[in-house]
């Protein structure tokens, strides 16, 4: 697997770089996410497609001093699909920030391996294909709302090459920030500072993104109007979705399938499939298999915690 | 009439250093700060303060000047007053920025390499030990009456509050906005530029809060071991302390006062300019 993983590193570095010129054209990089499919370059492209999204696989990961580590993650795999949303739920503490950042390349694995459209975590953060959005907004305050969501663009700008930057405008736009444009994050709403945040994860068309716990600091009235904002914008740009959440109406809403993780060690303990047909709106909450759903959901969680007090 | 020159220099200083734009909130502001209950309780004070001044005064002449005894000094002599503020003047001016400066860039030294903090902050915790009134008669030996000495003096008091507080700074980043970077492979160089060196103002400006009255300290006490022929308001103190001509000694006291006063005014006007993203609450930092 180790050996596995630095193959990959190797092509995605040789090739990575869209100003090499001995690369021929056919074999440049394709903008990350775009429609038809990422062309894994260096590797044959034909058998590329399988490669797109997330793969996790095996991967343990444990914290604290030598002698004391505690096992966090316990042989995690999870696959996300190129397009696919997928929710992660769980008790409190059982890793699911862990699992992200691990994917977001902010912790390493202590084994395993985490791929990226095929590359590994650090060659992916390189050619800047995940996005973040993390729990609070943590928004620059002294930058107005346009040059925040434009970080991401003159932030390692050589992964620029070769890719379909939004229009920072547009996109706030079409999040319902046209207003906001040159307001400071200070004088903006916490639902409002939460959808600047995720135009900044959108804006530089990165092919996964990772969220965690976005709408958890909203009331209930906004965290319904910022789940549909979100699906809305995200049925136009199918990325791989990775969303953290503590909600089961929230997971289910938005999501083609829900892990639901158990704790001490952390661990996938059960994924679910949520057929409910897209376009989703408000009207799928009083559906009968929205209620069995959850009532399915609310089960395995409930499984999952009593065996933590067993 | 001195008294007004300074004062109509520090309003230029104060608007060529902030820049020329009001916000709409600042003239609301103003207008709250006009309410008497925020100004009436300290010149309560204040008035007491020099009724008491004066009633000691006038029972003590050998021990302190009356309030008017100092005024009518600082009218008779303004020239030179205004001379010596002058001269004390440049060495904080010169002594502050370079200390100022100094901590800053070393603050980013530190902050980005730790290898050099553990080198380096030894040596600068055993320098800012040792009593600054110990160091400056040393200096005058090393570097004779002139300004040189006052200047070091001045810029070593500043340099360690500003050290302190710009590394602590440096290094309060919010986490998340880190993660985001570090999820874009920003380099150290993008995350200091977009994150830390803004990031770090609050904690600069409070260091500056310390160090700027401190480079008054450190001058004035340069001027006590070195009075040489540059003179300054430290210089005039020791003199007329030692010949006990009070009206004079508490007059150079009021004017070192005054200048600390007009320093901290302009610092809190420059720290609204630059810090006003950082007072508004819900940031989410
Ligand atoms: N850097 C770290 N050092 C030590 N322990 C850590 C670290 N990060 C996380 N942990 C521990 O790992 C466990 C999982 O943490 P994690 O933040 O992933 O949980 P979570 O599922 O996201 O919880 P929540 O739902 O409360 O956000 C916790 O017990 C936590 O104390
Ligand atoms: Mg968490």
């Amino acid at each position: 697997m180790k050996r596995l993983s630095l193959i990959f590193t190797q092509t995605a570095n040789s090739s990575g770089r869209a100003t090499n010129p001995t690369i021929p054209l056919g074999c440049r990089t394709n903008p990350p996410g775009a429609a038809s499919g990422f062309t894994t370059q260096g590797v044959t492209v034909e058998t590329a497609q399988p490669h797109a999204g997330v793969h996790i696989e095996n991967v343990s990961k444990s914290f604290g001093p030598d002698g004391a580590r505690t096992l966090v993650l316990n042989q995690v795999s999870l696959s996300i699909k190129m397009g696919e949303f997928v929710s992660v739920i769980g008790p409190s503490g059982c890793g699911k920030s862990t699992l992200l950042k691990t994917v977001a390349g902010l912790i390493d694995a202590d084994s395993g391996t985490v791929m990226v459209d095929g590359m590994t975590v650090k060659a992916a953060t390189k050619n800047k294909m995940i996005g973040l959005v993390p729990q609070s907004p943590a928004l620059l305050p002294w930058r107005t709302v346009l040059d925040n969501v434009r970080l991401p663009m003159t932030v390692n700008p050589k992964a620029n090459a070769n890719r379909n930057l939004r229009d920072p405008r547009e996109i706030l736009e079409s999040f319902g920030l046209g207003a906001a444009l040159d307001k400071y994050p200070g004088q903006l709403s916490g639902g409002m500072q939460q959808r600047v945040a995720i135009a900044r994860a959108f804006v530089f068309d990165p092919s996964v993104l990772l969220m965690d716990e976005p709408f958890s600091a909203l009331d209930e009235m906004n965290r319904d109007a910022q789940r549909l904002g979100l699906l809305d914008f995200w049925q136009s740009n199918r990325k791989a979705v990775m969303f953290v959440t503590h909600s089961v109406p929230e997971a289910i809403m938005l999501s083609d399938r829900i892990v639901v993780m158990g704790a001490h060690p952390g661990h996938i303990a059960e994924i679910i499939d949520v057929p409910l047909p897209r376009p989703r709106t408000i009207d799928v909450y009083a559906t009968d298999e929205f209620r069995d759903l959850e009532g399915q959901v609310r089960g395995t969680l409930r499984e999952v915690m009593g065996q933590k007090s067993a | 009439m001195s008294t007004t020159d300074t004062s109509a220099l520090a309003v230029q200083a104060a608007t060529s250093a902030t820049g020329r734009r009001f916000s709409p909130l600042a003239s609301a502001k103003f207008k709250q700060n006009l309410r008497w209950s925020n100004w009436a309780p300290a010149v309560i004070t204040f008035v007491i303060a020099a009724a008491l001044w004066q009633i000691t005064a006038i029972a003590n002449p050998y021990v302190i000047p009356t309030i008017d005894q100092v005024w009518v000094s600082l009218i008779n002599d303004a020239d030179t007053y205004w001379a010596n503020m002058l001269v004390t003047g440049l060495e904080v001016l010169v002594g502050a920025s370079s200390g100022i400066i100094a901590g800053f860039i070393l603050a980013i030294i530190m902050a980005e390499f730790q290898v050099m903090e553990r080198a380096v902050m030894p040596l600068v915790v055993v320098v800012m030990v040792t009593p600054i009134v110990a160091i400056a008669p040393a200096l005058v030996v090393a570097f004779g009456f002139g300004m040189t000495p006052k200047f070091i003096v001045t810029a070593l008091v500043v340099f360690f509050p500003m050290l302190v507080n710009s590394l602590a700074g440096l290094r309060d980043v919010d986490d998340r906005a880190l993660d985001v970077m570090k999820t874009l492979h920003a380099s150290r160089w993008e995350i200091f530029r977009d994150l830390r060196f803004t990031g770090s103002m609050p904690y600069v400006f409070a260091g500056l809060r310390i160090a700027l009255p401190l480079a008054i300290v450190g001058a004035a006490v340069a001027e006590f071991v070195a009075a040489g022929q540059q003179a300054g308001l430290g210089s005039l103190v020791t003199i007329a302390a030692a010949q006990a001509n009070l009206p004079v000694t508490w007059a150079s006291i009021t004017l070192l006062c005054f200048m600390g006063v007009v320093l901290i005014s302009l610092l809190a006007l420059v720290r609204k300019r630059v810090l006003w993203w950082s007072d508004g609450a819900a940031v989410g930092r």
